[in-house]
């Protein structure tokens, strides 16, 4: 998969705070219609609201019928996602499931 | 912003809440039953003790948690809020007040008397509902699986403990143990706005017990259709602690308000359970043992792709895609910001619809005023000297600086506006101390206040608690009769004190009227010829009686009571109220009650005064004192003994006090006719005439301090700088009145020593 020509990549910025939040909506949007990874190895500090736009974003893809994938993870980002308990794994499953 | 900042600005709110939980109280003793009334009440509560809870005062946060309590109930509709229940709650709050204040300031409380309120709170909270929902706090043994204290790490997230034995054959029994709450909690965009994050709330969940968690993303719309500012993700959290649902809504403290929260016991929630709860347990120490969760799949791979696959993927794309990721991030970058600032300026406007305030540190304000005051002496020269040197009178000059003056006056007018604030808060503090002293005495009293929004200059609010709570004694306890003697006289059994504040001709006029027995006249008299404060056969009018109460070490209670007669009374008050520039009088009538009656200046920093000329010396003499003013004739000019003189003024003689004499600005006594005549009302009720050479007009001066600049001069009040840039002091007419009656004056002032 590597090397695919739709294939796009959004690294995460350092902090994902409430301002941080419309400038990955923005970007977000500004990536749709390819596949595209999510790079979270660089992520500090995760507020809900930027992980509520990545949600929408996972569903925005389903919907496009592209892949939304979230790469490396750092571990502030993955215990951000444990802890307000949000699994990316179930939300794009439950999407194909519909 | 330091902590002491922060404490303060807590302890600043806490007045706040304090108060608006009395109106809360009132309201609902007046029969009000609106459910926001006793919200507000509720929150107001809730809200002290979420601070003190920040900076752990622990005996406030007990306290306000019963008292939260026992409102909760009320709330719930569990409880009936009586007159018998809200006497508690109203003694609740004094004592909450009380221990503000003792955190705040050091000091202790009666520590019996909050005892036996926490009784009693408890007692109501307990008495009439069943243990179901009292049970908060079980005194059962320690969980099997103790919860960890698991350190912070680096990254300021915590561990959230979890078993997977609780999955396990071992939950039932754990169950029993600690209860485990569902909670709901659905936050608003509010909360993010205001800065809240609702994954630092549930860290902080975490903290009290071992949750499992599931966070709803229905309700997340497609990327196109959401605001990246809004609010769509809530969470079913199951939490098993031992510190209730108590501990669980401390947790929200200072969001509750902008989320929808519900926590209800396990048991409770799982009748009515429909949703699919998926709790995705974890603990930290799972991250670098994955094996260990099995089934749990690592969070957030797509469908296939293995995580090693993810990172060469990025690390490929991000090569080629990074050029093209910056330059739509570029792109982005402006609409961004520009998107941000809107949003910003929604927020700031919806805020602004709300009646905005800011918090201003009080010597910022003194320094605005000061500047001001220097602004508009400033402009005065500026147009005295213009004219000076304007020869032909018409000038544009005098056009603008006409201009310059009103404007001047606008800014001042604005500025000492933000210094007046409504006299509620002391109106407020009064209610309390009528309850206590009714309490004491035994009486029975409805303080009936009118007026409260009426704006007062600041300082004048701070000084004017003293002297009203000692008033307000004086008429619940001398002047309200007891109950029985009410009911004989054919009056409500209840007494009533009335305290009003309104605006009149520039000045505050605050009143306190009660429907008690009035004064009686022949015991004053009595006691004040008993004090040699008159003579037995002085012929006093009703009116002077009734002034004699003002007199030092004036009490007329049978026997020195706890609350008053303990030598400082009516004096002390008199003497306060016109430190302020204020006056007092007292109107009574017997069987019917007494008024007294304050009148204040607005404000301490702007004074219309009178300018006269003494001696070759400018004075200003505060207009206020004034009655009238009048050039005596020679005919009207009576000699009495060896110094003093009269001036008989239609047909009553009135003392002549020299004030170039007085302030030992000249030698001799100077000639009257030569002068003018300014009739002032002096302590007492009597007149004095106070001789100046001329009155050279009216003025509003900025007051500037003597004693902070130089020293307290007797006779004198304050000074002021005038147009001419010349300072100018201004005259204590009452200290200039009391220096001509010399030996009476020291007198008085050994006995109320």
């Amino acid at each position: 998969m590597a090397g695919k020509k739709s294939e796009q990549s959004l690294k995460l910025a350092a902090v994902l705070d409430l301002n941080a939040a419309s400038v990955l909506h923005g970007k977000l949007q500004s990536l749709r219609g390819s596949d595209i990874t999510v790079d979270a190895s660089a992520v500090e500090r995760c507020g809900t609201q930027c992980v509520q736009v990545l949600v929408a974003g996972a569903k925005a893809w389903e919907a496009d019928k592209k892949t939304f994938t979230i790469g490396p993870m750092s571990g502030a980002f993955e215990q951000t996602m444990q802890l307000i308990g949000v699994n990316f794994e179930q939300i794009l499953s439950k999407e194909i499931a519909q | 912003m330091d902590m002491n900042e922060i404490r303060e600005i807590f302890f600043q709110e806490c007045e706040e809440q304090l108060a608006e939980l009395e109106t809360g109280l009132l309201k609902l003793n007046d029969g009000d039953r609106d459910p926001e009334t006793v919200n507000a009440v509720f929150r107001a509560v809730h809200s002290i003790k979420g601070g003190a809870g920040a900076f752990a005062l622990d005996d406030l946060v007990a306290f306000a948690h019963v008292f939260e309590t026992t409102l909760d109930c009320v709330r719930s509709g569990k409880l009936e809020p009586s007159q018998d229940v809200l006497k508690v709650m109203l003694k609740s709050a004094d004592v909450l007040a009380d221990l503000t204040n003792a955190a705040r300031d050091g000091g202790t409380v009666d520590e019996s008397r909050s005892r036996a309120l926490v009784k009693e709170l408890e007692a109501l909270a307990n008495g009439e509902q069943p243990a179901a929902h009292a049970a908060p706090e079980p005194v059962a043994a320690k969980p099997a699986v103790a919860a960890a204290p698991a350190p912070t790490d680096s990254s300021g997230f915590q561990p959230i403990p979890f078993s997977f034995d609780d999955f396990g054959g071992e939950e039932e029994e754990v169950l029993m143990v600690a209860p485990t709450y569902t909670v709901t909690f659905k936050p608003r965009a509010e909360l993010f706005s205001k800065g809240n994050e609702a994954a630092l709330l549930l860290r902080d969940l975490s903290r009290i017990g071992e949750m499992s968690i599931h966070c709803h993303t229905g309700d997340v719309p497609t990327l196109d259709r959401m605001d990246p500012e809004g609010s769509y993700l809530s969470w079913t959290i199951s939490i098993k602690t031992e510190k209730g649902e108590e501990g669980i809504r401390s947790v929200f403290e200072f969001a509750e308000w902008d989320c929808e929260l519900d926590i209800k016991l396990a048991e409770e929630a799982e009748a009515d359970d429909e949703r699919p709860m998926i709790p995705v347990p974890f603990d930290l120490s799972l991250l670098e043992d994955e094996p260990a969760i099995g089934d749990e799949p690592h969070v957030g791979m797509h469908v296939e792709p293995v995580v090693a696959a993810a990172v060469a993927a990025a690390e490929t794309a991000t090569g080629v895609m990074q050029a093209a990721a910056a330059a739509s991030a570029r792109a982005e970058k402006k609409e961004a910001p520009a998107a941000s600032a809107a949003a910003q300026a929604n927020a700031a406007n919806a805020a602004n619809a709300a009646g905005q305030t800011i918090r201003v540190d009080l010597d910022r304000v003194d320094r605005l005023i000061n500047l001001v005051g220097e602004l508009v002496i400033n402009q005065a020269m500026l147009s005295q000297s213009v004219i000076e040197n304007d020869n032909n009178g018409t000038s544009s000059i005098n056009m603008g600086l006409e201009e310059l003056q009103q404007l001047t006056r606008e800014i001042q007018d604005s500025v000492m506006a933000i210094r007046a604030q409504p006299v509620k808060p002391v109106f407020q503090r009064m209610a309390r101390t009528v309850r206590e002293i009714a309490d004491i005495t035994g009486k029975s009293v409805r303080l009936i206040t009118e007026g409260e929004n009426t704006e007062v200059d600041k300082t004048v609010i701070d000084k004017l608690a003293e002297p009203l709570t000692h008033m307000i004694r004086n008429a619940v306890d001398h002047g309200l009769e007891m109950p029985e003697k009410r009911i004989a006289a054919g009056k409500n059994p209840e007494g009533t004190v009335r305290l009003t504040a309104k605006h009149r001709s520039g000045r505050i006029v605050i009143e306190l009227t009660d429907d008690g027995a009035g004064i009686n006249r022949e015991k004053v008299r009595q006691k004040a010829i008993d004090n040699d404060l008159i003579t037995a056969d002085a012929n006093l009018s009703d009116e002077e009686i009734d002034n004699l109460i003002f007199h030092a070490g004036f009490s007329t209670a049978d026997k020195v009571s706890d609350l008053s007669g303990r030598g400082v009374g009516m004096d002390v008050v008199k003497r306060s109220i016109q430190a302020l520039g204020g006056r007092i009088s007292i109107q009574s009538k017997p069987g019917q009650g007494s008024t007294f009656s304050m009148s204040l200046p607005l404000t301490l920093a702007v004074l219309d005064g009178m300018v006269v000329t003494v001696a070759g010396q400018t004075l200003v003499v505060p207009l206020t004192a004034i009655v009238e003013t009048l050039q005596p004739e020679a005919a009207a000019i009576h000699s009495f003994g060896a110094t003093q003189r009269l001036i008989s003024i239609r047909n009553s003689f009135c003392p002549l006090v020299d004030v170039g004499r007085i302030l030992n600005f000249r030698a001799q006594q100077a000639n009257p006719v030569e002068g003018v005549a300014l009739l002032v009302e002096s302590e007492g009720g009597g007149q004095r005439a106070l001789m100046v050479d001329a009155i050279q007009g009216q003025r509003q001066v900025v007051i500037k301090s003597l004693e902070a600049n130089y020293m307290h001069v007797p006779g004198i009040a304050a000074a002021t700088i005038l147009g001419d840039g010349r300072v100018a002091l201004i005259l204590d007419v009452d200290a200039v009145v009391g220096a001509s009656r010399g030996q009476s004056l020291r007198q008085e002032m050994s006995l109320a020593s």
